[in-house]
């Protein structure tokens, strides 16, 4: 921040001081312009800091990957940083590290995200390198060989060779939901990753990474219209595509309990995975259930860790929420589940775990929140909704989710009042309707007994 | 799913990204426009000032986002912990925020959820430090919660006896990852006898833990003249430091001296191989590590550069050589760690069990590399910039600039370090980096922990001829 900004901050802050009502009418300023392409380009004005945050997100995620290519999304995302025809490999991260930036990408449900932040000396160039890989990749069967052997890494450092192997996430959604779109192994299976060749990346580019698949954001020490110049400028260009339709995802309704048992050669310590399902994303159930998610797994003051931690003491430790931990309650389309991953003691029984949270979720009905219990967790909820909005990277990828979904990147100052009118007997209502058990899912993970002598780990 | 990193304080390394080696850069694409000029932007400054009763605070007012991060840290963490109680800070911090003389547990969290936050509590090497950021229309609700804490927390028995026995299985859950077996088997072999070598508790010292010691710990390092106090956000800071001396003014320092916290730099570190033996694995998790400099040291802004040079950003050597050229890792890496009297330099690399071999190979070749030779005019541009770039995007957040502070704070240097450290890291030159390169990153230097299949990792480690200590456990 220079001098001369901070002097102008802190006069505007002054004239602020005694008329707003602090953290309670707090807004993100948003515009938004479609280029003829069809690209949407959302600008957030941020002037604390001579800095931007960009997030280019994709419409197109697990769901999209075609039978027998099980974790494509994810491998496309990294070919997106293997080079193009004017850019080979390597420039890309030399051009936005050397500009005093870092870059990253994720894959998610239903988008692909590119994100970059870096002092705003460096707009131009990021700009220039996003549009130039929206416009084609250096489709080279060696990198492709390189990231296939990146990814199988991937698998191994964060499932294969981790304790649970993030049952949580890969393997819940493989059982509670039916259709292949939603049920299969987001990472991907080894045999499929090693079928994946460079027709596969030239047709899922050509089919999903055009400009009217995909949204801009930008945050940042920028003027809008001069980003809308930009992106006109760098993006203008890239030709529209042809995104092939939507298969329907929509899951037949469950009817009962799936219940199941894994075993788990590194864990030591027994984990409960629990999914339920959610409702559509745009309905009203559904700002009931992001706020229910985070009642019952927001931190030390939520109630399944006062009851299964502290009361009861059959567990060690609970995590969870609505769509976690593949984002916010805000940021899919499609089937998604309410999950809780609870990591328990190993001389407590699955039984008495289950009949313990159970409870939890029958008080939920019996009792419902108090007004004072709603209130804290909406003041909590809006508190950590802020905290996503801060960091200018963080709020592109929020406004870019937000319109690729809605069209409407406003609608994230929205979500904090869509909760506030949430009541008591919503909550009722939505557990009596959703958590259930002929709607849920749930794993219990054990660890297997290791051999004698064969023990690795113990402190003595 | 990618590289998604949880925290930006996480920032030493693990982005995304690729790159060519040096010697084969590409030119860059004709039409790429150049960089706009360079901005430059400064550190947030803190207020700094002190309570009567020796209360340090470092106040940042940011107006317009409506939220404030609040950090309390106080002299002392794992490194000062009695010697028949390793890792016991990890339990202070367990249980410290389980009860006051006039709050429970669940009172206490309700209060800090009321206010839009969380308490988080973590030991350091060196410090111990809660954190929380909440609405900054409920800053003073929030501070009112931490000042009990820090002044009245009472370990009752009952929720230390929980503590202890999640405490007993965290530990266990802990020893079946790898990274956590890694960490704390080279924190041991590097440090040896000296306290820096615990980052945790042994099931023995769980078991032996008291209340009794855990207050007694509690008053020995919580005492305002050896705390500092961290608050940036959206606040007055003349109507907050009124607010603070309400709520901490009365917090007295004990009338004992405090005891020398710090303990004293360490020993050369061994050079050998330490194996863990893990059942199963499917990867060997390879750490190396080695003593570098003191934070405040003149070697620590040329170190910064060599390591962001060598492994610490997406387009330095070795994530181009082991990731991006032969596919042996998806997250390698090296970091710089600091501690008030020592400090370390750390490769990471988890790597598929058939190349062991080849990968450590590759790593002691580029810490080699460092060693013997001077970087280019590129890399030293390209390192220089990033890292100027990234602190200021450390200062786009409250909570992040209150924790770099407090880590100011815990090295015993002033807060203008943040804006210093900057202006340090532009003078760095090619010869800086190449003294300290022969200094600190030749291999023979290292510490090497190999966590995964005994079998295997002594098969592929054997032609190092180094000695291979099997750690026990």
């Amino acid at each position: 921040m220079k001098r001369l900004a901070r002097a102008v901050l802190v006069l505007v802050a002054a004239g602020l001081f005694v008329a707003r009502a602090p953290g309670q009418d707090w807004k993100v300023q948003a515009e938004k312009r479609k280029l003829k392409n069809g690209l949407v380009v959302v600008v957030s004005e941020e002037h604390s800091a001579p800095t931007f945050g960009l997030c280019i997100a994709y419409g197109s995620g697990f769901r999209l990957e075609p039978e027998g290519r099980t974790g494509f999304a994810h491998l496309f995302e990294h070919m997106m940083f293997e080079g193009t025809p004017e850019a080979p490999k390597g420039v890309f991260d030399r051009v936005i590290e050397g500009g005093g930036g870092w870059n990253n990408g994720d894959t998610r449900y239903d988008f692909t995200e590119y994100i970059e932040t870096a002092p705003i000396s460096a707009l131009d160039p990021v700009l220039w390198l996003e549009a130039d890989r929206m416009k084609a990749l250096d489709f080279s069967p060696a990198n492709l060989d390189n990231q296939r052997k990146v990814v199988e890494e991937e698998v191994r450092v964060n499932v294969l060779n981790q304790p649970y192997g993030s049952f949580y996430w890969l393997d819940l959604p493989q059982k509670a939901f039916t259709k292949y779109p939603n049920a299969h192994n987001f990472y991907g299976d080894f045999k499929d990753l090693d079928s994946a060749n460079i027709q596969d990346v030239e047709t899922f580019f050509h089919h999903y990474y055009v400009p009217n698949n995909a949204v801009l954001a930008v945050v940042g020490d920028v003027k809008a219209d001069e980003v809308f110049g930009k992106a006109e400028k760098y993006f203008g260009d890239v030709p529209e595509g042809s995104v092939p339709p939507r298969p329907d995802v929509s899951e037949p309704p469950q009817d009962a309990e799936h219940r199941f048992t894994e075993d788990d050669k590194l864990a030591k310590v027994p984990a409960l995975a629990v999914g339920y399902r959610m409702p559509p994303r745009t309905s009203h159930d559904a700002v009931v259930g992001a706020l229910v998610g985070e009642l019952l797994h927001n931190g030390q003051a939520s109630a399944l860790y006062q009851a299964l931690v502290k009361d009861k003491k059959v567990a060690i430790n609970v995590e969870g929420g609505d769509n976690w931990p593949l984002g916010n309650p805000f940021e899919y389309n499609g089937p998604t589940l309410m999950t809780s991953f609870i990591i328990y003691p190993p001389n407590v029984s699955e039984k008495d775990l289950l009949s313990a949270y159970d409870a939890v979720i029958g008080e939920l009905a019996s009792q419902g929140p108090s007004e004072q219990d709603l209130e804290r967790i909406r003041t909590k909820m809006r508190s950590d909704w802020y905290g996503q909005l801060e960091i200018p990277v963080e709020r592109a990828s929020i406004l870019s989710h937000a319109t690729l979904f809605d069209g409407d990147p406003s609608h994230v100052n929205e979500i904090p009042n869509e909760l506030n009118r949430v009541t008591p007997a919503e909550v009722r209502e939505f557990r009596a309707k959703y958590l259930v058990p002929s709607n849920r899912t749930i794993i219990d993970r054990v660890p297997v007994k290791s051999p004698p002598g064969g023990e690795g780990g113990s402190e003595k | 799913m990618k590289f998604r990193v949880p925290t930006i304080l996480c920032l030493t390394l693990t982005l995304a990204a690729f790159s060519l080696a040096a010697e084969k850069t590409a030119p860059l694409p004709k039409d790429l426009p150049p960089y706009g000029p360079l901005v430059p932007f400064h550190a947030p400054q803190a207020q700094v000032k002190k309570l009567a009763n020796g209360l340090t605070l470092w106040l940042v007012p940011r107006p317009g986002f409506p939220k404030v991060a609040l950090v309390i840290a106080v002299r002392g963490g794992l490194a000062s912990d009695p010697a028949a109680r390793p890792g016991l800070s990890t339990l202070i911090m367990d249980t410290i925020d389980q009860g006051t003389r006039t709050r429970t547990a669940k009172q206490i969290a309700e209060e800090l959820q009321a206010a839009g936050g969380d308490l988080s509590g973590t030991p350091a090497a060196d410090d111990l430090v809660m954190a929380t950021d909440v609405l900054a229309s409920k800053t003073d609700a929030a501070l009112t919660v931490l000042a009990d804490i820090v002044q009245n927390a009472s370990f009752p028995a009952s929720e230390v006896a929980l503590a202890k026995r999640n405490a007993a299985d965290t530990l266990r859950a802990n020893e079946s990852s790898p990274s956590f077996l890694a960490n704390r088997a080279l924190a041991k072999a590097i440090f040896g006898s000296n306290p820096y070598s615990v980052i945790s508790p042994t099931q023995a010292s769980i078991a032996a833990t008291t209340p009794e010691e855990l207050r007694r710990e509690f008053a020995r390092r919580f005492r305002p003249d050896h705390a500092l106090l961290v608050a940036v956000g959206d606040f007055d800071a003349d109507a907050f430091t009124a607010t603070i001396k309400k709520l901490l003014g009365n917090w007295k320092a004990p009338s004992f001296a405090a005891e020398t916290l710090a303990p004293k730099p360490a020993a050369e570190n061994p050079h050998g191989i330490y194996l863990v033996s893990r059942p199963g694995s499917v990867q060997t998790t390879l750490r190396l590590g080695a003593l570098g400099p003191l934070r405040s040291s003149p070697d620590y802004a040329p170190v910064e550069v060599a390591n962001a040079i060598y492994g610490g950003m997406f387009g330095s050597r070795l994530i181009l050589n082991i990731r991006e050229d032969k596919g042996y890792t998806y997250s390698p890496g090296s970091s710089v760690q600091t501690y008030r009297k020592a400090g370390t330099l750390v490769t990471r690399a988890d790597v598929r069990n058939p190349v062991t071999a080849a990968s450590l190979n590759e790593i002691d070749y580029e810490l080699n590399r460092m060693a013997t030779t001077s970087p280019s005019d590129d890399e030293m541009t390209h390192a220089g910039r990033y890292l100027v770039g990234i602190q200021g995007f450390v200062f786009q957040s409250q909570e992040s600039v209150a924790r770099q502070l407090a880590a100011v704070w815990a090295a015993g240097l002033p807060p203008e370090e943040l804006e210093l450290e900057g202006e340090r890291i532009q003078k760095v030159t090619a010869e800086d980096v190449a003294q300290v390169g022969r200094k600190y990153f030749s291999a023979s230097r290292q510490t090497i922990v190999a966590v995964g299949e005994e079998k295997v990792i002594r098969e592929e480690l054997a032609p190092f001829g180094l000695t291979i200590h099997a750690v026990s456990h």
